[in-house]
């Protein structure tokens, strides 16, 4: 695609998010070919779809497109896969003889689909099965942002009776997710940013508009760097293809969208803190998309021991 | 030139010549040390051609992106050879005189800057005048075929080393603000100039007050247009924040890589090192991002305030990591790479007040990116 093309094909999939969500905005997507543009273009794919996600609060089973595409290319569009638990990036099953033990997160995809992709873990590497859902103990987990619809899934399972078993690169499918996640709140940032700046610019206090204090401006001014910063570490991490960096970059979005919301939140004072509001929605959301594989603050942590334990520092960005 | 070409012979010539071009001091050496190492490194960079590259020739230079320069900082910075904050001084004024100069002035002078014949300075700030720019009040009357400036400038970089400075002077009214400020190439050799250093925090006499008694300059030596001098800061601002901080990005990510290496087990939170790992990883991307647009030919603006903002964040926690790792050494030690972290760390305090504080900055991305009207 060209730039012309890229920005209609961005400018597209905005309007569907704005327009549509959760299985209105998976068919929608499927009728613009969405998919087919992850398998060409993934880099624009992600970027324009996963930001205007993000922007506009909508839900979708695009994830899980993304992990299945790098695990198994040919059935992305037909399985869900199996999350790690919340704040890890660990396989979400492991191997133990002839038992696959299962313990792991399912996205909204979980619910439509009769089968799931479940990568596990073994000594020497991962392995990926298609598993019937049915053979899985699925608990809904509602908790703090309900519109995602996730669902624990945990099992004990017979290895030999299971589909499957490809060795899958799962450092792999974890970039693509983080990227992808680091996008989302980057777009849900962008969106609570500003629902503040509009607040401020329209809120009167002694006479005049609250965005006139410096106090005010300078919280959302920290927001668009906190913002910036994150949307060029995550372009960055594009170019260089290093789980390190994608890591990084989805640590970095993850801890820039919550410096955004509490900004965001103290200048939208007592209306950003109801449910007339619509601010609250993406609180929610970043909250549980920053502990999605990886949470900011284990993901950080692990950069530095990872540094320490070695003494060096991950690939610098070339000119 | 292709950038790719220009990092290999770039990368050739570092090689090669690396026992000439090492610095003849150990730890951060005297300021004198540091201007010999400049100039050093400058001369023999314009003998190579390096620093000449990425310049327009109507000014010595060889043509080619801003990008070989920015590569050039980068390369020099990562082995240490000069220190980036003014190494990166050609970057702030040579676009000024490009932009601004009589096209005679800018030909004959540039190439003293790019050859480390000539520091340059920069007389911006004053005692009242901090950043509150268009408030300055150094005059400039005129005088014959030429002005007269009477006044005082402080916080000017190099000014004891300089052979020019870029001068900002009230020409209007005290009330015209930014509109009658006129900016001049002054030569510091010029009558009644004196230059009084001051020592910072950190221990070096990196600026200076100077003070200007009836200092003559001729007409020719105005950059822009009389009144015209708001226009000639603002066009030098972004520059600051485009490849010179490119430079010092590279420079920040040597120094953290040597604190890992150099800390002793257990000194360092995890965390915190991984933070700033990440501070300075965002603050590479986003300058990078700024580079390639400079070299696709968009001009720079406000938006340049954020990688100031970065850096200056970066810059501190880099540091006060390094008071953490290296504490023994930062508070107590008196050899020559103790003296260096010590130097850095307390220069690093700065970070966040020089090139216009982290306030200014924003308050400019909040007027001028948030678009959230005036302040008041």
């Amino acid at each position: 695609m060209d730039a012309a093309e890229r920005a209609l094909f961005a400018d597209t999939i905005r309007q569907l998010t704005v327009q549509h969500s959760g299985d209105e905005l998976d068919a929608a997507l499927d009728g613009l070919g969405w998919s087919e543009a992850l398998a060409v273009d993934r880099p624009i794919a992600v970027t324009a779809l996963f930001e205007a996600v993000g922007e506009a609060n909508a839900t979708s089973s695009a994830l899980d497109k993304v992990l299945c595409s790098t695990l198994t290319p040919s059935e992305s569009d037909t399985v869900a896969v199996a999350l790690p638990p919340i704040r890890t990036c660990d396989a979400p099953a492991r191997i133990d003889g002839s038992q696959v033990t299962v313990r792991g997160l399912g996205t909204r995809a979980l619910r439509r689909h009769d089968t799931v992709v479940i990568v596990a873990s073994e000594q020497n590497g991962h392995t990926s099965f298609v598993v019937p859902t049915s053979a899985l103990k699925r608990e809904s987990a509602r908790g703090l942002d309900p519109e995602l619809r996730l669902v624990e899934v945990t099992g004990s399972l017979e290895r030999g009776a299971l589909a499957g078993g490809a060795v899958v690169d799962w450092s792999a499918a974890v970039t693509a997710g983080q990227l992808a996640l680091g996008h989302e709140l980057v777009g849900a940032a962008r969106t609570m940013l500003e629902l503040a700046r509009v607040h401020a610019l329209e809120r009167m206090q002694f006479g005049r508009p609250i965005a006139s204090f410096q106090a005010v401006r300078h919280r959302l001014a920290e927001s668009l760097v906190a913002i910036e910063a994150a949307a060029a570490l995550l372009a960055a991490a594009w170019d260089e293809q290093d789980p390190v960096i994608a890591a990084m970059a989805k640590a970095v979005a993850g801890r820039s969208a919550r410096t955004v919301a509490r900004h965001s939140q103290q200048v939208l004072a007592g209306i950003g803190f109801t449910t007339e509001h619509t601010f609250h929605h993406y609180f929610r959301r970043i909250v549980v998309l920053d502990q999605l594989l990886g949470a900011s603050s284990e993901l950080t942590r692990r950069l530095g021991n990872d540094a320490l334990a070695t003494g060096s520092l991950p690939a610098t960005f070339p000119l | 030139m292709e950038l790719a070409e220009f990092k290999l012979s770039v990368d050739r010539w570092l090689d090669e010549h690396a026992a000439e071009l090492e610095p003849e001091f150990e730890g951060i050496g005297t300021l004198d040390e540091q201007m010999a190492q400049l100039r050093k490194i400058m001369r023999l960079g314009y003998d190579a051609g390096f620093t000449r590259w990425g310049w327009p020739g109507r000014v010595g230079g060889l043509g080619g992106s801003n990008l070989l320069r920015a590569y050039l900082g980068e390369a020099l910075t990562a082995r240490d050879l000069v220190e980036p904050g003014n190494f990166s001084m050609p970057e702030v004024l040579a676009p000024t005189m490009i932009d601004f100069a009589p096209a005679e002035l800018a030909a004959s002078m540039v190439p003293r800057l790019l050859s480390g014949d000539e520091i340059w300075c920069q007389g911006f700030s004053e005692p009242g005048t901090g950043s509150n720019l268009g408030s300055l009040a150094c005059r400039a009357t005129k005088d014959g075929d030429g002005w007269r400036v009477n006044g005082q400038k402080v916080w000017t970089s190099l000014a004891q080393y300089a052979q020019r400075c870029v001068l900002l002077t009230r020409t209007g009214t005290p009330e015209s603000a930014h509109r009658g400020i006129t900016a001049f190439f002054i030569d510091m050799d010029s009558a009644g100039i004196t230059v009084r250093p001051i020592e910072t925090m950190h221990g070096v006499p990196e600026f200076s007050e100077v003070f200007y008694d009836d200092v003559f300059v001729p007409d020719e030596r105005i950059l822009g247009r009389v009144d015209g001098g708001w226009a000639v800061a603002m066009d030098l601002l972004p520059y600051e924040r485009s490849t010179a901080l490119w430079h010092r990005t590279r420079y920040l990510q040597r120094r953290l890589e040597q604190l890992v290496s150099l800390a002793p087990a257990g000194a360092l939170d995890p965390a915190s090192l991984g933070e700033a790992i990440g501070q300075v990883w965002a603050l590479r991307a986003r300058s990078r991002a700024t580079q390639r647009r400079l070299a696709a030919g968009e001009t720079l603006g406000a938006e340049t305030s954020i990688d100031k903002v970065l850096l200056a964040t970066a810059e501190q926690a880099v540091f006060d990591l390094a008071a953490e790792g290296l504490g023994p050494a930062v508070a107590l030690g008196d050899d020559p790479e103790s003296g260096r972290w010590r130097a850095e760390f307390l220069y690093s305090r700065a970070a966040t007040i020089y090139g216009g504080s982290a306030e200014i900055q924003r308050n400019i991305i909040a007027r001028r990116l948030l678009d959230l009207g005036a302040d008041r």
